[in-house]
């Protein structure tokens, strides 16, 4: 199924993904075909075990389809090298992860900054230790710069996670059940913040959640049962649905 | 931030795990750096000994084997009888062929007990000497204070083993019940005659009802010091024709117990090898476990754009750096191990000196544990995908 409403950022075609276990072959996605366009915010739901992460890793390469295409910008990345994906990640891509906490040993601003330790920012002008001072700021961390991961709630911990997905200005942030394990308010920040990072900054996002009242608010729906593509539901006013 | 510093940074912030690393690390490198400086001492010693002798030729019981003497050649259990004597000094004489040259002998009677030595008993090696022989093949033999005894009841003690115990000039020493009054200290020769009392040689073997009997015959001559063939001769004559004594020249004792030395040492040098494996496999087995509760971090550094390389880098300059730490810590705990060893056991006087080539070996060996028992782990998870980590369940 597919839904191109816009410039046609990323591109799935006819993926099937399977892992061979211990106990025999399993089929995490079967056929699944999708677009997704540049400030489109997109949640993939479904119940635990439907394929919302292995999508999402698909989609982010971080994993390649067992069969199908995987096309970002006219470039089809499910075919690179591992080297070619890693520098292709560092441009493209921002990852969030709901287990990936922030390094302990460094704080909030460390952390953000964390990607340049890597690779360097290409075409940027400006200070980049600012410019992540500013990111923090506007997430409601300005006070909590210097502070370590140990001494920070959960949603602050998210907020890191966010800032450190947008200091190296991606194309595409994935981010799996970025809201899980938080309070109603902190989820509510983090899908806020998407909605409007998406639409300020023409970044791509992609969320999974098992939940409805977050799913709601992004632009897509795309539901996934057992693997399988059940439905692409486009909101016409996400926070109207609410 | 530097990788470098990315690694330095979680070595501190993991200090348990760090600290634990660290004393894996650092046992092996102080037992080998103790081993190497142990045997370096020995070896000086030894060298030192030697030159030390001022003898042609030495005469010892046959029945000490070379594991029964002490650090330079103390045999405290058997004895020559005296009659001995004259008869070595009829053959060494025969040898030489030039009947004017002078034949010097010393005799020396030891014995192992308990002295009482200031508030103490202490157990010492008592020399029965006659100091007016040692003196004339020793003459270089000088006190740093006092006289030399002109009495049955008078002693001289080893510098070390009067400064150890406190004890000053005319004070006495308690030797088998008979009281000796301390009449001087003898310099320190860095030679287990540092830590010896010397009474005179007709009272010690009377003292211990051994009249007639001597521990052993050292002999003075300068021919058979020029000519090491003569000695040679000296040596086997002596041993074919003379029962239950052992001639040798101090070249050959030198190297008897220089024999003996290496090889108990190369035997602790394989045990050192063997602690030096069994902890690789232990830091191994450590560090695995402390990269597998890692592997969420790994996760996330691959997802903000580490390389493999990087994280080869950040992991291996940690613990690395944790191996040279180890390095710079074993070695000097090697240090005063080896000289509580040689304080305590040894005793080889050589006192303990920073070797650089060993400095350097403690450091390579911290580095190399280090690295033998990361690199694989490290290796194997620098190649796990970012899902994996993320979907496993590694917490260790």
């Amino acid at each position: 199924m597919d839904n191109s409403n816009g410039t046609a950022f990323l591109e799935l075609k006819n993926v099937n993904k399977t892992f061979n276990l211990s106990y025999g072959e399993v089929t995490a996605l079967e056929h699944v075909s999708l677009t997704i366009n540049k400030r489109e915010l997109v949640a993939l739901v479904g119940p635990s075990g439907s394929g919302k992460t292995t999508l999402l890793n698909i989609i982010g390469s971080l994993d390649r389809p067992s069969k199908g295409e995987v096309i970002l910008e006219g470039t089809r990345i499910d075919t690179l090298s591992e080297e070619e994906l890693v520098h292709f990640r560092r441009e493209k891509f921002s990852f969030i992860f709901q287990d990936a906490k922030p390094l302990r040993m460094l704080n909030v601003l460390e952390n953000t900054l964390l990607p340049f330790n890597f690779f360097k920012p290409k075409n940027r002008n400006g200070n980049i230790r600012n410019e992540g001072i500013e990111i923090i700021k506007s997430l409601g961390l300005g006070h909590r710069l210097y502070h370590m991961p140990s001494q920070l709630s959960g949603g602050e911990i998210q907020r890191v996670a966010i800032a450190r997905a947008l200091i190296t200005h991606p194309a595409m942030i994935l981010a799996d059940e970025p809201t899980a394990n938080l309070d109603r308010d902190n989820r509510l920040f983090v899908i806020e913040t998407f909605r409007k990072l998406s639409k300020e900054k023409d970044i791509a996002i992609v969320l999974s959640t098992h939940d409805l009242e977050i799913a709601n608010r992004a632009d897509r729906i795309v539901h996934l049962k057992d693997g399988v593509f059940l439905k692409d539901e486009a909101i016409a006013c996400p926070p109207c649905k609410v | 931030m530097e990788l470098i510093v990315l690694a330095i940074k979680d070595i501190f912030r993991r200090k348990g795990k760090s600290l634990y690393l660290l004393v894996a690390i650092v046992i092996p490198v102080a037992i080998l750096s103790t081993i190497l400086l142990t045997f370096d001492n020995a070896d000086s010693s030894l060298s030192n000994l030697a030159s030390k002798f001022g003898f042609t030729l030495i005469v010892q019981p046959k029945n000490v084997r070379v594991d029964r003497i002490n650090q330079i050649g103390v045999n405290t259990e058997e004895y020559i009888p005296e009659g001995v004597v004259r008869e070595i000094e009829k053959r060494v004489r025969e040898i030489i062929l030039n009947p004017k040259d002078r034949i010097i002998t010393v005799v020396r009677f030891y014995k192992d007990e308990k002295v009482l030595a200031g508030k103490y008993e202490v157990s010492s090696v008592v020399a029965g000497v006659d100091f007016k022989s040692e003196l004339e093949a020793k003459p270089s033999w000088t006190l740093t204070d006092g006289r030399w005894p002109t009495s049955d009841r008078e002693a001289v003690l080893g510098g070390t083993y009067a400064s150890s115990r406190k004890i000053s000039l005319n004070d006495t020493v308690t030797i088998n019940g008979s009281e000796f009054k301390v009449a001087g200290i003898l310099q320190n020769y860095n030679s287990s005659e540092d830590y010896m009392v010397f009474a005179p040689f007709a009272e010690v073997q009377k003292l211990f009802d051994k009249t007639g009997f001597v521990s052993v015959i050292n002999i003075q001559n300068v021919s058979l010091d020029k000519d090491k063939k003569l000695l040679q001769a000296a040596v086997e004559d002596i041993n074919r024709n003379i029962p239950n004594i052992t001639a040798l020249s101090p070249q050959q004792f030198s190297t008897m117990k220089y024999t003996l030395l290496k090889k108990t040492l190369k035997f602790l040098l394989a045990i050192v090898v063997a602690t030096v494996a069994v902890s690789i496999f232990s830091i191994f087995n450590i560090m695995t476990s402390v990269l597998y509760s890692r592997v969420k971090e790994i996760g996330l550094l691959k997802s903000v754009g580490a390389s493999r390389s990087q994280l080869l880098t950040i992991f291996l300059s940690e613990y690395l750096t944790i191996g040279l730490i180890g390095g710079m810590i074993g070695y000097p705990l090697g240090l005063f191990m080896t000289y509580l060893l040689d304080s305590f056991l040894l005793k080889l006087g050589t006192g303990v000196r920073v070797n650089l080539l060993y400095v350097l070996v403690a450091l390579l060996v911290g580095v190399f544990c280090s690295f033998a028992a990361s690199s694989y782990p490290i290796y194997r998870l620098s190649r796990i995908k970012i899902t994996e980590s993320f979907r496993t369940q590694w917490e260790g």
